[in-house]
């Protein structure tokens, strides 16, 4: 009562200086609002695919008849500077890479806050918090937008889908720095979160058939990158400690963990019309602590490729690629894992020679076709593959790929 | 013939130089004039056009403005300024835009509209040849 009365008589002039400065504070905020909405960006990719195989499934029922369209990649995401140090960003994606339907539904590829505490002349730091994706290798980050790769697939000796969900993303904090030299720039990334354990990390080490849950555990990963020289040549080192837990419902089975523990070596040389790409990679993996004691293992396995691209016409580019893996470095033939009763002796390594064309008529547009002659079947996706034993060891796949970008 | 030789070399020289430094000249790197920093080095401009800093060194956000890849200016500053080839950055700048590490630049049609938007958005970057500069704008240099 007394507080509407004292309202009542104060002095009209200052009920208009607040109404004005209310006024003047919504128009400042509206204005930086504006601002704020002025750096809001969308950007978005669809992708298509056709995967023939002689023989052997790739992404669906490739070998069959007219081949597989079940390869397709849409993705949208947004972006946000809300303040000058601070961007966020999220990026929903649908994949489906064979199997059924149900694996395009949309996930959060990544969701995170991003502020930028120091940035000068010489150096940037930051944090992001949320889901980042992994510097992993030169392409893991943007592994699923066409654009961004140099060919449809990319080289499945280190980027294979069998493992896919593990080095794709974490849930946490990642860290980064960049310091920048006369001649060059040096980028460090630490993350530190849960890796993701899906459906094709279970299927590949077998225990899809077992009662339990594939749970996900705190894992690390790191990147150091050196440019030189503009990026005319660029090195990186990848390192990572990804791990899960099998929470066990089998009777008389006790749970065990899974351990990846693998160091990528990146090397790339680019010229104006040419780029020269090798990767290495030294891939340890495992489970243990199981009371099956055949469950447990430890085995480390190695991959490399070596990429030739070469740019022409503007608009076109073709590339050459060997790339090689090897499963079990202990058992490069396979012929210990054949006798073992555990599978062809083929599923134990692949080398596949690439050849590619992009051409890109219009910035939004890109159509793409190689042919894979692929000696082995070491990387050949277990679900559209469920019998190793009808796999054939010598094949061929031919890709071609539709995508669009806004 | 010797002196005619090391003459023919001179003038070689000579004009190569003068060819090289009248292409430098005729591009600049320009912001929008109430910008504080006046001066860049190239490993921080080539930082800012890669979207990889988002900052003036005075803690400003910058806006980055660039030409159409196709553009022959565009293609001329990412060689001779930075140092780059223009495959390069689009490459950079889809990495972060589909990662969630950055944002891509803003993106003009031509020197007029890029005169335009740096002259009027605060804590604008961009080039120009120098036939478009005028007062509405600031000419960064470049250490």
């Amino acid at each position: 009562m007394i507080v509407s009365k004292s309202f009542q008589w104060s002095d009209a002039r200052s009920v208009t200086v607040i109404i004005a400065g209310l006024a003047l504070g919504l128009s400042a905020e509206a204005r930086s609002e504006e601002r704020v909405l002025d750096t809001l960006q969308m950007h978005g990719f669809l992708s298509q695919a056709l995967v023939i195989t002689d023989d052997n499934n790739f992404f669906g029922p490739s070998s069959e008849d007219e081949g597989s369209l079940k390869f397709t990649e849409i993705g949208a995401n947004v972006s946000l500077r809300p303040h000058e140090d601070v961007l966020l960003a999220a990026q929903v994606l649908s994949r489906r890479a064979g199997g059924d339907g149900s694996d395009a539904s949309p996930k959060l590829d990544y969701g995170l806050i991003d502020y930028q505490m120091l940035s000068n002349q010489q150096r940037t730091f930051g944090i992001q918090v949320g889901r980042f994706k992994n510097p992993f290798g030169f392409y893991n980050q943007t592994r699923d937008v066409a654009f961004t790769r140099p060919s449809i697939l990319l080289p499945q000796s280190i980027y294979f889908d069998r493992t896919r969900s593990l080095a794709l993303s974490g849930d946490g904090i990642s860290l980064y720095h960049e310091e920048r030299f006369n001649q060059g720039l040096l980028r460090t990334q630490i993350g530190f979160g849960q890796a993701q354990a899906g459906d094709d990390l279970r299927r590949t080490l077998r225990l899809d058939t077992l009662d339990g849950s594939l749970d996900p555990r705190e894992s690390a990963i790191g990147q150091i990158r050196y440019e030189h020289d503009g990026g005319r040549i660029i090195a990186a080192i990848s390192t990572a400690s990804a791990n899960a837990r099998f929470d066990s419902s089998t009777p008389g089975l006790s749970d065990g963990d899974f351990f990846f523990k693998p160091w990528i070596f990146s090397l790339q040389y680019n010229e104006e019309n040419w780029s020269l790409t090798g990767e290495y990679a030294w891939r340890n993996s495992g489970l243990e602590d199981f009371n099956n004691p055949a469950l447990n293992f430890d085995v480390t396995g190695e991959s490399w490729y070596v990429q030739y691209t070469r740019r022409f016409d503007e608009n076109w580019q073709w590339l050459i690629r060997y790339d090689s893996l090897i499963s079990n470095r202990d058992d490069t033939s396979g012929n210990e894992y054949e006798e073992k009763g555990l599978g062809p002796a083929h599923s134990q390594f692949a080398d596949d020679i690439t050849l590619g064309l992009q051409w890109t008529p219009h910035p939004r547009l890109l159509l793409a076709g190689e042919y894979h002659h692929v000696d082995g079947t070491g990387w050949l996706p277990v679900q559209d593959n469920p019998d190793p034993s009808e796999t054939s060891r010598r094949w061929n796949m031919l890709l071609f790929q539709l995508s669009l970008r806004f | 013939m010797v002196r005619l030789t090391a003459l023919a070399l001179t003038t070689v020289m000579l004009l190569a130089s003068t060819m090289t430094s009248a292409q430098e000249m005729s591009l600049a790197v320009v912001a929008h004039p109430d910008v504080t920093t006046h001066q860049l080095t190239r490993d921080t401009t080539r930082a800012i056009f890669a979207m990889r800093q988002r900052t003036w060194p005075d803690g400003q956000a910058v806006r980055v403005f660039v030409l159409d890849n196709n553009h022959p200016v565009h293609a001329r500053f990412a060689k001779e300024q930075l140092a780059v080839y223009p495959h390069q950055l689009q490459l950079a700048w889809d990495r972060m835009v589909f990662s969630g590490t950055g944002q891509a630049p803003n993106r003009v049609h031509d020197q007029q509209a890029m005169l335009e938007r740096i002259a009027t958005t605060p804590g604008a970057l961009g080039y120009l040849e120098r036939e478009y500069l005028d007062d509405s704008v600031q000419v960064i240099s470049m250490e």
